[in-house]
């Protein structure tokens, strides 16, 4: 097996790293040749990663612009490999690769706009989840209803920024009309990401109480302790009308009792 | 709580001895809409690796009408990594919901230490790399429990290591393993012209029985200054001389399942549909001579 591997870690090492040491002595008509033949795998590699990326992060690509976007996949494509033969994997920890890439520093909202798409990218391939059953709670009695916990659709995210991510998304997109500019003073924004039934994807921008109470009941709280951190963070909150909404719209997929 | 997703209404089984298209997302609903006289349809299988969504909606949508092939791109079956588990078994419950009629890999590896490069890498033709891909490929067969066909790729360099040429260590391989041929035409075309050989000699080593279904498509011509390299891009039409070598291969083969790959600077659709009957007339060609 020796020769096989030494082989493949050569091959990966001169096309990933540009680490071409001697490896033109395994392949046939070396030289020049040689050379241009390894960079052929180079550049399909290179290719192909970065179109991952692209395809998963096309408002950060036009943000930034293409030979910047380039630049930025090749750092993350040598910090971060892809681990996985599914390319669909690959690109996770994009976000926080940008929060760190000092040239990209100026763009304070970038990494919070990667987070967006990588959201919506998860949101997309999620699994599907039946309905919840509304008339097992109905049946649920009114003093055990502070003990249940709940469960999000798998197809739903949750996501905070400091910017208008959602605007910045909104105005980036190809059928996206008129020239919007974003002020970035206009605050920030809790969202949920969420594929509905119809395979539809939507992004609702919520208020302080709602979005703690789905993020509460996402991290598995009890429902009175949801309830507790919704009304703290918004006391005029009208909780059960909202409440009432993600389950017949479907945010929320399951319940299930806790035992005291 | 996760029930069990519905199964798909399958469509037709056996892949019929007619020319195919392959898949991609942006001609989903072109698809479902037109449904094209294409006669089978064949998609990457990990771009069906996700848990729910619009893949997997449409998949099934489409599977309904047209008999399937699912065609791997990411197994890294030639690595000296270990096989995937997570990779296979995700491959495993596609091929149990959608019942395909046949499962394809490449001749080649994409992946070592842990890094994937997400791209068809060449094998040295040894005896050391045929024990290992006779033994990997034993292994998928063994967990998928079915037969898996493997594709000659197309390549850009070959290793002083290789003591034989391709087409003897891929029917070698076949002839150990029981796994099927994938005969890439086009990738023959651009691999003899990369190094070469004689693209005869291949189809004239490849035992009939071996070869069940062909693959068509379209390279771009990289020129550099001193000479040329061939690059399989799948981006454009079959070239000429690759529908000669087509029409070669059906005549030692016979009516072989022939697909044609499209997979960047996408067409219309229609684009596809008219490759697909052109081979389709070459098909037809090879039936009236033999009757």
């Amino acid at each position: 097996m020796r020769g096989l591997r030494e082989l493949q870690l050569g091959f990966a090492a001169a096309v990933l790293d540009g680490a071409d040491g001697d490896f033109a002595r395994h392949v046939r008509g070396a030289g020049s040749s040689g050379a241009r033949r390894l960079r052929v795998y180079r550049n399909n590699a290179a290719l192909g990663l970065t179109g991952a990326l692209e395809a998963v992060y096309p408002v950060v690509r036009r943000l930034v612009g293409e030979d910047f976007f380039r630049y930025a996949a090749a750092r993350y494509i040598a910090r971060h490999p892809s681990r996985s033969g599914d390319l669909h994997e690959f690109g996770e920890r994009f976000p926080s690769f940008l929060e760190s890439f000092s040239p990209a520093a100026a763009l304070i909202y970038l990494p919070d706009v990667a987070r967006l798409e990588w959201a919506y990218h998860e949101v997309f391939h999620a699994a599907g989840h039946p309905s919840l059953d509304v008339a097992a709670l109905a049946r649920v009695p009114a003093e055990r209803r502070e003990t249940l916990r709940f469960r999000l659709r798998p197809a739903a995210r949750l996501l905070e920024s400091a910017f208008p991510i959602l605007r910045i998304w909104q105005v980036n997109q190809d059928d996206h009309a008129g020239d919007a500019p974003v002020d970035l003073r206009e605050g920030g924004v809790k969202l949920l990401i969420v594929r509905r039934d119809n395979l539809d994807i939507e992004f609702c921008a919520l208020a302080d109480g709602e979005f703690a109470l789905l993020r509460a009941l996402a991290d598995d709280c009890d429902f009175a302790d949801a309830c507790e951190r919704a009304m703290t963070a918004q006391p005029t909150f009208d909780l059960p009308a909202r409440f009432g909404r993600h389950v017949a719209r479907g945010t929320l997929v399951a319940f299930r009792q806790t035992r005291e | 709580m996760t029930t069990e997703p519905a199964l798909p209404r399958l469509g037709p089984g056996p892949i019929p001895a007619r020319a195919g298209i392959g898949l991609r997302a942006e001609h989903y609903d072109a698809v479902l809409r037109d449904r094209p006289p294409v006669g089978w349809l064949e998609v990457h299988s990990e771009n069906h690796f996700g848990a729910g969504g619009k893949p997997l909606d449409y998949l099934e949508r489409v599977r309904a009408h047209y008999p399937l092939s699912l065609h791997g791109v990411g197994l890294s079956i030639g690595s000296t990594d270990p096989l995937d588990r997570r990779h296979l078994a995700k491959l495993k419950e596609l091929i149990r919901r959608f019942e395909p009629a046949l499962v394809s890999e490449h001749l080649s590896w994409s992946s070592v230490g842990g890094r994937h490069l997400n791209d068809l890498l060449p094998l040295p033709y040894t005896e050391e790399a045929l024990d290992h891909m006779i033994a990997r490929v034993a292994q998928v067969q063994d967990v998928l429990g079915r037969p898996i066909l493997i594709e000659n790729p197309s390549s850009y360099l070959q290793f002083v290591e290789s003591a034989m040429p391709e087409w003897a260590f891929l029917v070698e391989l076949a002839e150990r393993t029981g796994c099927g041929v994938l005969l890439d035409v086009n990738n023959i075309y651009v691999s003899a012209r990369n190094h070469g050989f004689d693209t005869s000699a291949y189809l004239r080593a490849i035992p009939r029985h071996l070869v069940r279904e062909i693959h068509l498509a379209g390279f771009t011509v990289n020129r550099v200054d001193d000479g040329e390299l061939l690059i399989d891009t799948h981006s454009r039409p079959v070239w000429p001389a690759v529908w000669a070598l087509y029409r070669q291969a059906i005549q030692r083969f016979g009516r072989i399942p022939t697909l044609i790959e499209w997979d960047t600077d996408l067409p219309e659709l229609g684009a596809l549909v008219d490759e697909a009957q052109r081979a389709d007339a070459i098909l037809e060609e090879r039936h009236a001579r033999a009757a």
